[in-house]
């Protein structure tokens, strides 16, 4: 479903400029859910942003279904592959109401019977019709990220790229969110990409990680080391160490890793 | 003190106790009764407070500096630090028990770091307001403190703004600000939420030594339970302004008290299965028992 050969980025000039990714390779099936872990920097959420079209001047070669994506996204690539940000605070407009944020991308992309499809997905990601002429700020942060989650389901994409997606929610609504995200893609048979730090919260969606570090993907997980820890890499092994709460003995031998 | 924690008595007499603390802040939607007659003592421990957002964790942390906002009361039974009492103790007072005796580190340091000044004249400022000694001095003070806080080359840090910080840095020069003062209670609310997990290690490390090598009393505030759990010696979980339960932090697995096991139980964990995770169902009933840290909750 998605291919990505051999991706960079630089970002600034001269003595500034920073490649943020370098020969980045990505390869993802139907249907299957991928995660990347790394740490602020690691230029996970980067790669995300250029296939969703944020940014436009990488380099190497982005195929989604076989197709490859222009620097210059089309109204349809753009409709088949949506996104869902970090914040649900940041992200819905504080001043228009559910119905308008879900509205929105129907027009742009002219769709038709709105209002059904409105309340659809409303209940789909289960908030109710009450729901639907309320503003942000009436809605908890869960609710939020549900409209955050409709908005970019409301397309009927194939691919949903979830950036942090529970990050800056409470642990219990987390659970809610990651429960509703694996119901909603066995259902629809969405493909997902789910970036985060956390590595527990993406080992429990996804099957497959890649662990970035300064660009460059350092080494790939199965479940398997996931549960066992059996890596290869130092740094995945730092992380995977740290993922597992305080531990003084374990923390003295961790190194920085350039 | 009374019930689980007390098979191990305390060495001395505890520096912070608390008993029947309640915040109440008066908003335009009518009272808003944050804290909600929370009782606990602070010795020389790292003590966790875990909870959800709203449940009091953060004002309880507040209010042991009086540092509620302005629309906010506090009151209580007894709020005694090392045989002082806050709750009556004038601004002056409080001005010197902040900072010198009491610190706090705040969550994120992007917001809480002086942007215009370099961190080590703030490190040195914090030093020079509660000692009166020559800049040199503090400029040295400032710089042998950076160094424990293991920051490398601390003379190039020195001058540096907040902005040309990393996350990790910039929560490290807090921290050193905070320790510079050698106070004898440490309260971090959220300390590491904004940092990277093998950062954040790092920076509960530093936390940690202070605890061992001063004999600082640390409260760590938190949304982590795994995280506090590991790191302190004794966990209070909050909801709804109360102190739902009181854990001796290396037998978490016996938590009794159902939101404390619904708080483990929807935890993602790293074991490659992807069911779905037990969602957390609240009783209103946990509302209505009396709070204090009284030990295990009985059914």
């Amino acid at each position: 479903m998605i291919d990505i050969n051999d991706f960079s980025i630089t970002f600034g000039s001269g003595k500034n400029q920073i490649q943020a990714v370098k020969n980045f390779n990505l390869s993802v099936a139907e249907g299957e859910s991928f995660g990347l872990v790394g740490e602020s920097g690691s230029g996970k959420s980067t790669v995300l942003r250029a296939m969703v079209g944020i940014y436009s001047h990488w380099t190497g070669t982005i195929r989604i279904d076989g197709q490859p994506i222009a620097h210059k996204r089309t109204p349809a690539s753009r409709k088949h592959m949506q996104m869902v940000f970090q914040d649900p605070y940041g992200s819905l407009h504080p001043r228009r109401t559910v119905d308008a944020t879900l509205s929105e991308p129907l027009i742009i992309h002219g769709m038709d019977k709105r209002e059904e499809r409105v309340l659809k997905i409303l209940g789909e990601v289960g908030l109710g019709p009450e729901y639907r002429f309320r503003y942000p700020h009436q809605l908890s942060g869960g609710q939020r990220q549900r409209v955050a989650i409709a908005r970019a389901l409301i397309l009927e994409p194939r691919v949903i790229l979830l950036d942090e997606p529970t990050s800056a929610l409470d642990v219990s609504v987390q659970a809610e969110i990651l429960n509703l995200l694996s119901a909603l893609r066995k259902a629809h048979g969405l493909t997902y990409v789910m970036v985060s730090h956390d590595l527990a919260v993406v080992g429990h969606l996804c099957s497959r990680i890649a662990v970035m570090n300064r660009g460059v993907v350092v080494e790939e997980m199965s479940e398997d080391q996931m549960r066992t820890g059996d890596l290869k890499h130092e740094y995945t092994r730092q992380l995977w160490t740290a993922s597992h709460g305080y531990d003084r003995k374990a923390l003295a031998g961790f190194k920085e890793i350039a | 003190m009374n019930g689980s924690f007390n098979k191990e008595p305390l060495r001395e007499e505890p520096m912070l106790s608390v008993r029947d603390l309640h915040v109440r802040f008066s908003t335009s939607k009518g009272l808003v009764h944050a804290v909600r007659g929370v009782s606990f003592d602070l010795g020389r421990e790292r003590l966790g407070i875990v909870g959800e957002s709203g449940s009091g964790k953060s004002q309880t942390g507040r209010a042991l500096l009086r540092l509620t906002a302005g629309n906010g009361r506090i009151e209580a039974e007894k709020l005694m630090f090392s045989g002082m009492d806050l709750m009556h103790a004038n601004a002056r007072t409080m001005r010197n028990i902040r900072g010198s005796r009491i610190s706090m580190i705040m969550q994120d340091p992007k917001y809480s770091l002086n942007p215009v000044l370099t961190v080590g004249a703030q490190i040195a400022e914090s030093c020079r307001r509660h000692e009166n000694i020559p800049r040199t001095e503090a400029k040295k003070r400032a710089l042998s403190m950076l160094d424990t806080v293991h920051i490398r080359e601390p003379e190039k840090v020195y001058s540096l703004y907040p902005h040309q910080v990393s996350g990790g840095m910039g929560q490290r020069i807090m921290i050193a600000m905070m320790l510079i003062t050698n106070p004898d209670v440490m309260i971090a609310d959220e300390p590491t939420s904004a940092l990277d997990v093998t950062v954040q290690m790092q920076v509960l490390s530093l936390l940690d030594d202070m605890v061992r090598e001063r004999g600082m009393g640390l409260v760590l505030i938190s949304h982590d339970l795994q995280l506090v759990s590991s790191f302190c010696d004794r966990v209070l979980v909050m909801y709804g302004g109360r102190i739902m339960e009181t854990l001796d932090a290396k037998r978490l697995d016996e938590a009794q008290h159902p939101y404390t096991r619904g708080l483990l139980n929807c935890l993602p964990r790293l074991d490659g299965r992807h069911d779905d995770l037990p969602v957390l169902e609240r009783d209103p009933a946990w509302l209505a028992q009396p709070s204090d840290a009284s030990g295990v909750f009985e059914q």
